[in-house]
């Protein structure tokens, strides 16, 4: 996280522990995106995400007096915004995702990798494809289950560090790492899967 | 361990390794290069990242956040006040029940190390105890904010008193 963002979020977190005027609409410019699109990618519903933004706003304004300071303001929230929309989900129908098993490497017997392996690592880095692969890793990430989509959301679609992650989502560290791996295997594989029908079109 | 070789985190002798076995075998070598390339798409994507919200949603949640503003100073005085109450309550039970000797074993265990440390605690609770009746109402604020981080310090779900 950069200097700067810790210097904004110090001085809003002292504006909105005074009561400062503008505090509030400060808050809610820094972190309107931020909250929405982590809600979004969570619910995956746009009026659900927009339920959860307010629940999400209300909670950190009537809350922001009892924040210890123990972890980053920005985690605080983020984690605020978690259990905002898993309590909500929580009350709904699971939607559908995939099983994450069928993504995982297969290796033989002999320790080799049981499917055939190309290497697109080149083709990727055209800038032509950029875009369409944005979409794709947006596309296959909503597929996956709550449970490695939250995690590689806030790792490497927020960038927190590993350590943050298993602090807003109250998991050790071992555990964010094990499933960040495993949304990664998967990605790697739909993206691999993606790109050879491309090329079989 | 993937994760480790393609940040560069990996002990070199490991990734020493690890490299003589890519160079020799084709499958991995493909696998651990497109798995590099998936971590690197989607850092790119981070970058490209602009937090879009629809106009319409941003306008509503706009009005909502500045109505709930208005309400703010209020609410956050209100809000303050209680917890205040709360606090001061819960340091009260807490020095009662160790003047009475009812603290839990996690909580008597905090105490003691804390009061050994801290003469004001210490003296507050000692004379609590041989008089059974507070000195001069509340605990003053020092002792009282020492108590708080105390409490604080209980691992989850611990309560300082006996049942």
């Amino acid at each position: 996280m950069s200097a700067e963002r810790w210097k904004d979020d110090e001085a809003l977190l002292e504006d909105l522990r005074k009561g400062a005027p503008g505090a509030v609409a400060e808050l809610f410019r820094l972190y309107q995106g931020k909250i929405f699109n982590l809600a979004m990618s969570i619910l995956k519903n746009e009026s659900d995400a927009e339920e959860a933004t307010q629940d999400v706003f209300m909670t950190v304004i009537r809350k922001v007096g009892t924040f210890q300071g123990n972890s980053a303001f920005y985690s605080w929230i983020y984690r605020i915004c978690v259990n905002t929309c898993l309590m909500r989900l929580r009350g709904k129908r699971r939607s559908e995702t995939v099983s994450i098993e069928e993504f995982m490497p297969v290796f033989t017997d002999e320790g080799m990798h049981a499917s055939p392996m190309d290497d697109w690592s080149k083709e990727v880095e055209r800038d032509a494809l950029n875009e369409e692969l944005g979409r794709m890793i947006r596309k296959f990430t909503e597929e996956l289950s709550e449970k490695y989509r939250v995690v590689f959301v806030l790792s490497d679609v927020e960038g927190l560090s590993n350590e943050e992650t298993a602090k807003v989502l109250g998991l050790t560290i071992p555990a964010i790492k094990s499933r960040l791996h495993r949304a990664r295997l998967y990605l790697r594989e739909q993206l691999s899967r993606y790109l050879r029908e491309g090329k079989a079109e | 361990m993937l994760a480790d070789y393609c940040n560069g985190s990996m002990d070199p002798r490991l990734r020493e390794e690890l490299d003589e076995h890519l160079s020799r075998c084709e499958p991995c070598m493909a696998f651990t290069k497109t798995f590099r390339a998936t971590c690197e798409e989607t850092r790119k994507l981070r970058e490209a990242i602009e937090y879009a919200i629809p106009d319409e949603v941003r306008k509503r949640l706009d009005l909502f956040v500045r109505s709930a503003a208005l309400k703010y100073p209020e609410k956050v005085k209100e809000y303050r006040d209680q917890v205040e109450r709360d606090r001061r309550e819960k340091v009260t039970d807490l020095v009662g029940a160790a003047a009475a000797g009812q603290l839990s074993s996690a909580a008597a265990l905090l105490m003691e190390s804390h009061c050994a440390a801290c003469p004001e605690c210490s003296g507050y609770i000692d004379a609590f105890r041989n008089t059974g009746t507070p000195r001069g109402g509340d605990p003053p604020a020092g002792i009282r904010s020492h108590l708080i981080a105390l409490m604080q310090a209980l691992p989850p779900g611990e309560e300082f008193f006996l049942a």
